[in-house]
């Protein structure tokens, strides 16, 4: 089995685009949230989100027009022009065959659905415009990546929710560790929407101001968006061409609740850290940071510390939480996990939970590391996520050797 | 990795003709009439947890419950986390997300939309709710690829069986007929109808009730002028890495109506050198878009169960450089 090493990161976060500066900003602590205005919110009660209003995707990408594909898949597109510039990746030198990409969303071009729905509304179906219906299919997403970088290997959107880039992640990893593939750019990609917003409100789970994941009076998400796309490569190509390695992916869990389409499940999830703590040969005891799903609903937040606490047992490592700084960029959630546990094992720091103030005497033992980056030495992390449909995936890192 | 999956049970859900019964009553475009599935979800399914369903959600769980009675799969406590589901899809209910939406724009406020129906506006609602009503823990997934999700769905699960441990896994696609999915066709291709149904496979290890196996599964991407060398690409490779000739391959099973990049029949047929039966039974049918694949497959476990010495081959290709193919028969 070959080993994989993560070799370049490209977050397009509402804290930062690029990755030092999604860097300097996690370890600043720096909020991402502010009035959504990509839509009009005027008729909302609950008016803020995590918009990247810093996005100039003419300047992101450099083969694809940008006329020719939705938000997100722009997103996803940028995302991975970073990682690749990042990792130094070298077009020309690559196989096109061995190369691929693989996108986690929840909601693939929803800003172009909500387009053409406005269409429908204001003069039938037969108003729909053409050039959006074409843009509209969520495996674009994985086909602007591949169009972007002149990839011709697998270019797959994986569509389970709010897990969706740790799917991506783990499937990318195993086409690399099973010898067939040389380097994937996985991750996710979704765009701030109206219809998101009002669902995640009418449910009750959009939080007014500021998401304060582990906190006892935290009150629900707040809608993000961005892309988030790592370079993922063999680690004996790396070698061979000397490229750093902020991180070794050691492997990851994915399991189903089949329960309830929307509640989590704690034991569900507890399995689901075992299943990826065999798949990656770690202990519980190995891990030294989790980056948690996190999302600042009190029913999250309770089942994950739940089965943290489960598996972990009462000297369970630092959880914190990214989602208060970016809020739930959906689909690119856990991707932007991945990037921040990446970063924590090559810089030393811990993430914040931001925006925290009072305990939950519910489970006192989790330490979200409140409001204030931490050294400390990170040499195996793992990345939570969670999703609708019951979709738990979990990816595993560590420090390269 | 290149161990052959028994296909062990499938079903599909084909059309029945076209019986109004489920036609809406939105005007819909000119062209072809559509083709349309008679399923009764609720008396199949009966209503408990049922209520919530979309078109698309229903059809995908009375498709997985079919096929994993077809395979006489038994899940019980000790093998549930072992089996799984990974669907294919386009964009998830063309019409529930649009619909949702749309309550944003004429509801009084825009936020008075129903949270009940907000599962059904995320892609991976079918394969949860299959999951739900089959009690299946293992590994669920939805892939979204259009014309070519059959075959991501494929490659997904086979990887989830050897690197997930998985012993079953049901793979496929449906698709619902909306007025939003038929306006789409007409809009983006006059000519082309629009049709609904789907399969689902079971896959398993070890010799199958059927002796059908997936022999291989590959997928790539071709930018525009690119895209017939990529599918190329993928018809050698699933040759390849099955280790069967080329002139074994006794049938070419592709996908959807021509993309404006040439045919995937010509594709193949210059790979194969040869030039094997075709047949095209989505295209046939109209824009099946993520059932494409699925309704291949099972046009060719129809001839493999007449004429069990056939070895096919199922194509697919997107409008946005997308392509894959696959290889079914019997392992020799």
């Amino acid at each position: 089995m070959r080993r994989v090493a993560v070799t370049g990161l490209g977050p397009v976060s509402s804290i930062g685009i690029g990755v030092e500066a999604f860097a300097a900003a996690l370890r600043a602590g720096r909020s991402g949230i502010s009035q959504v205005t990509s839509f009009d919110v005027s008729g909302f009660p609950h008016r803020n989100g995590g918009e990247v209003p810093g996005f100039e995707p003419y300047a992101s990408v450099r083969r694809i027009d940008p006329a020719e594909w939705g938000r997100s898949s722009l997103f996803a597109a940028a995302a991975a022009r970073l990682a690749a510039d990042d990792g130094g990746f070298d077009e020309a030198g690559a196989d096109p065959a061995r190369t691929g990409a693989v996108i986690g969303t929840t909601s693939g071009e929803s800003v172009v659905m909500e387009q053409l729905t406005a269409d429908i509304v204001e003069s039938g179906f037969a108003a729909m415009r053409p050039r959006l219906l074409r843009i509209l299919p969520a495996h674009r997403l994985a086909h602007a990546v591949s169009a972007e970088l002149g990839l011709a290997g697998e270019s797959m959107t994986v569509a389970t929710a709010c897990s969706a880039s740790n799917y991506a992640i783990g499937y990318a990893y195993d086409l690399i560790a099973t010898g067939r593939a040389d380097v994937m750019f996985a991750g996710g990609a979704d765009s701030v929407c109206r219809w998101a917003h009002a669902g995640f409100f009418r449910l009750g789970a959009l939080t007014a101001d500021a998401c304060t994941p582990f906190d006892r009076d935290r009150s629900g998400i707040l809608t993000g968006e961005g892309g988030a796309v790592l370079m993922l490569e063999d680690l004996e190509h790396a070698r061979r061409r000397g490229a750093r390695a902020y991180a070794e992916m050691l492997g990851y869990g994915l399991n189903c609740d089949a329960k309830h389409s929307v509640a989590p499940d704690a034991q569900s999830i507890a399995e689901c850290m075992r299943i990826a703590h065999r798949n990656a040969d770690v202990k519980p005891s190995d891990v030294d940071y989790i980056c948690a799903h996190g999302t600042g609903t009190p029913a999250n937040d309770s089942v994950e510390a739940r089965a943290v606490l489960e598996v972990f047992g009462p000297s369970a490592p630092p959880l914190s939480s990214i989602k208060s700084m970016i809020g739930h960029t959906m689909g690119a959630a856990s991707g932007f996990g991945a990037i921040a546990t990446s970063l924590a094992i090559r810089d030393g720091f811990l993430p914040p939970t931001i925006n925290y103030a009072t305990p939950d005497p519910e489970f006192t033992q989790v330490d979200p590391v409140p409001n204030v980056a931490r050294p400390a030495t990170v040499r195996v992390a793992q990345n939570n996520g969670f999703a609708f449909g019951g979709n738990n995936a979990i990816t595993l890192f560590g420090a390269p050797e | 990795m290149s161990t052959a999956l028994a296909i062990s049970g499938w079903h599909r859900l084909g059309p029945a003709g076209g019986t109004g019964a489920a036609l809406p009553d939105t005007p819909l475009p000119p062209g072809p009439p559509p083709v349309l599935v008679d399923v009764d979800v609720r008396a199949r399914l009966g209503r408990k947890g049922t209520s919530f369903y979309d078109r698309v959600t229903g059809f995908a769980v009375v498709a997985c419950d079919a096929a994993i009675r077809d395979a006489g799969l038994l899940v019980d406590d000790g093998n549930r986390a072992r089996v799984g589901i990974v669907l294919g899809t386009t964009v998830g209910s063309f019409r529930s997300t649009s619909d949702y939406s749309r309550e944003t724009l004429v509801q009084q406020k825009p936020y008075l939309v129903n949270p009940m129906l907000f599962p059904n506006t995320v892609m991976n609602c079918a394969a949860g709710q299959a999951a739900i009503r089959l009690r299946l823990r293992g590994v669920n997934a939805t892939v979204a690829g259009g014309r070519i999700a059959v075959h991501h769905a494929l490659r997904f699960a086979q990887n989830a069986m050897d690197r997930m441990a998985m012993d079953a896994m049901l793979v496929g696609a449906v698709e619902e007929f909306s007025p939003h999915r038929a306006w789409n066709a007409h809009l983006t291709s006059p000519s082309t109808g629009t049709a609904e149904g789907g399969a689902v496979f079971v896959l398993e290890r070890g010799p199958a009730r059927t002796g059908v196996h997936l022999l291989g599964v590959a997928a790539g991407f071709g930018w525009r002028e690119r895209a017939p060398a990529a599918l190329g690409g993928c018809v050698a490779r699933v040759l390849a890495e099955a280790g069967v000739a080329s002139r074994a391959v006794s049938l070419v099973v592709t996908g959807g109506a021509e993309t404006g990049l040439g045919s995937e029949y010509a594709v193949a047929a210059d790979v194969l050198s040869t030039r094997p039966r075709h047949l095209a039974p989505a295209a046939e049918l109209g824009e099946c878009d993520a059932a494409t694949g699925a309704l291949s497959l099972a046009a060719a476990l129809e001839v493999l169960a007449r004429e069990p010495d056939t070895v096919a081959l199922f194509t697919a290709a997107g409008p946005d450089g997308g392509v894959a193919a696959g290889l079914v028969g019997r392992p020799r």
